[in-house]
């Protein structure tokens, strides 16, 4: 923004401070108080203010008590596989198709076209859901969440719009040297799209790892969870039979609280960790590209 | 495969053979083998997955059956489905929530979006940015825990309201609050994310028109209302008309993690109502009707609302 040169306050830029400080400490706070309770003394707890974003004392019993649970190391596990393996697959189907469509003179190209969104717009049930997936024996099976969504229409849509602007020299040029289609595409096309691949991939890897509603009905058994699953179950519900029964520890002796704060902290901290990284590609992607989502 | 065949029509001033173009199509398909066989992965993926299932829904037509062949039944379930008083009131909780959050909250990020630019570049406004795009990379389930927390005995909700002298009360489970804090949170989670679109089409705007307004005169809120705005029109129209395409989806996983049974009667969406239906109480075709008619309204609103967009903006979901 073009500023002008005096450097005076101005009512009005007072009152947007102010404003958007408000919006900010609203965002931020309910965020700091779980983490602050989550490392608290939890027999201090119960005395924290709700806007309380410092610990009172500090004591990683909570953290201790999860981490010896078996269910929840499963759990943290199979959501970390989901998200590693299913970005990578991800990406692979889509970027592979993204090329294809965007080859120039590709026959059929606009019946594809309309293909793809009409799987994008026309939703199936999430009961035919479940039985295609029932039916392929892969119900309970943690592979299905990495094969789950392996293609999404729109960041297919946003991947092709970003080849298309490769410029075609480059390929032409590699193919008179006798490099075969998939050698261009994984030597030459795909390494000089990089930005784009880390863009559509951190959407597909934020997506993964935040899926809940899927997860929940496509792996039903108590150890072959993931940690969204896991977290509504104890969190939301307030059921902590699950922890309580695989863990050696007194469940009278902790705070209840903190230790829901600090199984929140423990699924919000994969996506704080790669926030940098977020803020750069995924950001970046969506302000280069004009899409929600 | 067409074979050539020797039936001549004239098209214009070249003879063509009727037929040829086929034979040509099928050269040129077998010559970009190499994309198809790229394309292979997605398009199987699309066919195990989606086809199969949007074809299993014809399920609304059937009785279910565990053992032996479904019964074709016609219409059978969409003539329950109307008539069941609760569908209606599910469909009045959709439209109704969907609409709240749609024109209730929409102006709001695009306010945000004009105060950050009145910030300038400084480190204020990149720290409110860090800050306030953070809640939309969290799940529904994070931010139902959180919430959920703020809420209940020394959560900051129950501070606040401590300091104001108001008895302690859990409003999640009130049914007049809930819908207030669905609207809340959804704001919560998107004020941020949402202005991205408004301020980088404020930030496109070229610097020589703030230059040529400052000549003329105009002070900053003069360029707000004849510059900025009539910029962020465009867009706002898009978000709008693309957003009344997707009204029949209230918010499935907020909904999921947000509802309990005191509040149920006054959030159960059409999505909830066909998983409980559904998968829960096993009334397989019944929920699956409810779908398909989610399903076919849904498309035709997104095919209807994306052509508006593209007609009066330029600009659709593809």
């Amino acid at each position: 923004m073009r500023e002008k040169k005096s450097r005076r306050l101005r009512p009005e830029k007072v009152l947007i401070r102010l404003f958007l400080s408000v919006v900010a400490l609203v965002i931020i706070i309910p965020i700091l108080n779980i983490l602050a309770k989550s490392i608290s003394d939890p027999r201090r707890v119960p005395f924290m203010e709700g806007w309380q974003f410092w610990p009172e004392g500090v004591d990683f019993v909570n953290y201790k008590l999860i981490f010896s649970n078996r269910l929840v190391l499963r759990s943290f596990a199979n959501s970390l596989f989901i998200t590693a393996a299913g970005t990578a697959l991800s990406l692979l189907v889509t970027g592979l198709a993204a090329y294809a469509m965007t080859r120039p003179g590709l026959p059929l190209k606009r019946l594809l076209m309309v293909f793809f969104i009409v799987m994008m717009i026309f939703e199936p049930s999430i009961i035919q859901e479940y039985f295609v997936v029932k039916n392929l024996g892969l119900l309970n099976n943690v592979w299905i969440m990495v094969l789950y969504n392996s293609v999404n229409v729109y960041y297919l849509v946003l991947m092709m719009r970003f080849f298309e602007q490769t410029p075609a020299s480059l390929i032409e040029a590699a193919k008179i040297d006798g490099a075969g289609e998939f050698t261009v595409f994984l030597r030459i096309f795909l390494p000089l799209n990089k930005i784009v691949l880390m863009t559509v991939g951190m959407f597909y890897a934020v997506v993964r790892w935040n899926e809940y509603f899927r997860s929940s009905v496509f792996l039903q058994t108590r150890d072959g969870t993931v940690l969204q699953v896991f977290l509504r179950q104890f969190v939301v519900e307030g059921d902590s039979t699950t922890l309580a029964a695989y863990s050696n520890v007194d469940l009278t002796a902790i705070n209840v609280s903190s230790l829901k704060a600090a199984t929140i902290v423990i699924v919000m901290v994969p996506i704080l960790a790669v926030y940098p990284l977020i803020l750069k590609y995924y950001t970046g992607g969506v302000m280069a590209g004009g899409i929600k989502e | 495969m067409k074979r050539i065949s020797d039936r001549r029509c004239v098209v214009g001033k070249s003879v063509k053979y009727r037929g040829q173009r086929d034979v040509l199509t099928w050269r040129r398909i077998w010559k970009y083998r190499w994309a198809y066989l790229m394309l292979l992965p997605a398009l199987l993926y699309f066919f195990v997955f989606r086809v199969s299932a949007i074809a299993g829904m014809k399920l609304a037509f059937y009785d279910y059956k565990i053992v032996g062949e479904n019964v074709f039944v016609g219409w059978k379930y969409f003539r329950m489905l109307f008539e069941t008083p609760a569908f209606w009131n599910i469909i009045r909780n959709t439209l109704l929530i969907s609409s709240i959050k749609l024109f209730l909250l929409f102006p709001f990020p695009v306010m945000f979006a004009l105060m950050l630019n009145e910030l300038g570049r400084c480190r204020f406004g990149k720290i409110i940015q860090v800050i306030s795009y953070m809640p939309h990379f969290l799940s529904w389930v994070i931010i139902a825990g959180i919430w959920i927390d703020a809420f209940s005995r020394g959560g900051i909700v129950t501070s606040i309201m401590g300091v104001m002298g108001v008895e302690y009360k859990n409003l999640l489970v009130s049914k007049n609050a809930i819908i207030p804090i669905l609207t809340a949170s959804e704001l919560w989670r998107s004020i941020g994310w949402d202005s991205i679109i408004y301020l980088s089409a404020i930030l496109g705007i070229s610097g020589e028109l703030y230059d040529a307004a400052a000549i003329d005169g105009a002070g900053r809120w003069k360029m707000v209302t004849n510059i900025i705005l009539p910029v962020l029109v465009m867009p706002m129209m898009t978000v709008l008309i693309l957003n009344v395409g997707f009204i029949m989806s209230a918010g499935l996983d907020q909904i999921l993690n947000f509802s309990n049974d005191a509040v149920l009667s006054r959030v159960d969406i059409l999505d909830t109502y066909v998983y409980r239906i559904g998968l829960v109480n096993v009334q397989y075709s019944f929920a699956t009707a409810a779908s398909l008619f989610k399903s076919v309204i849904g498309t035709v609103l997104i095919l209807i609302t994306n052509g508006i967009s593209k007609k009066l903006t330029g600009s659709g979901a593809w």
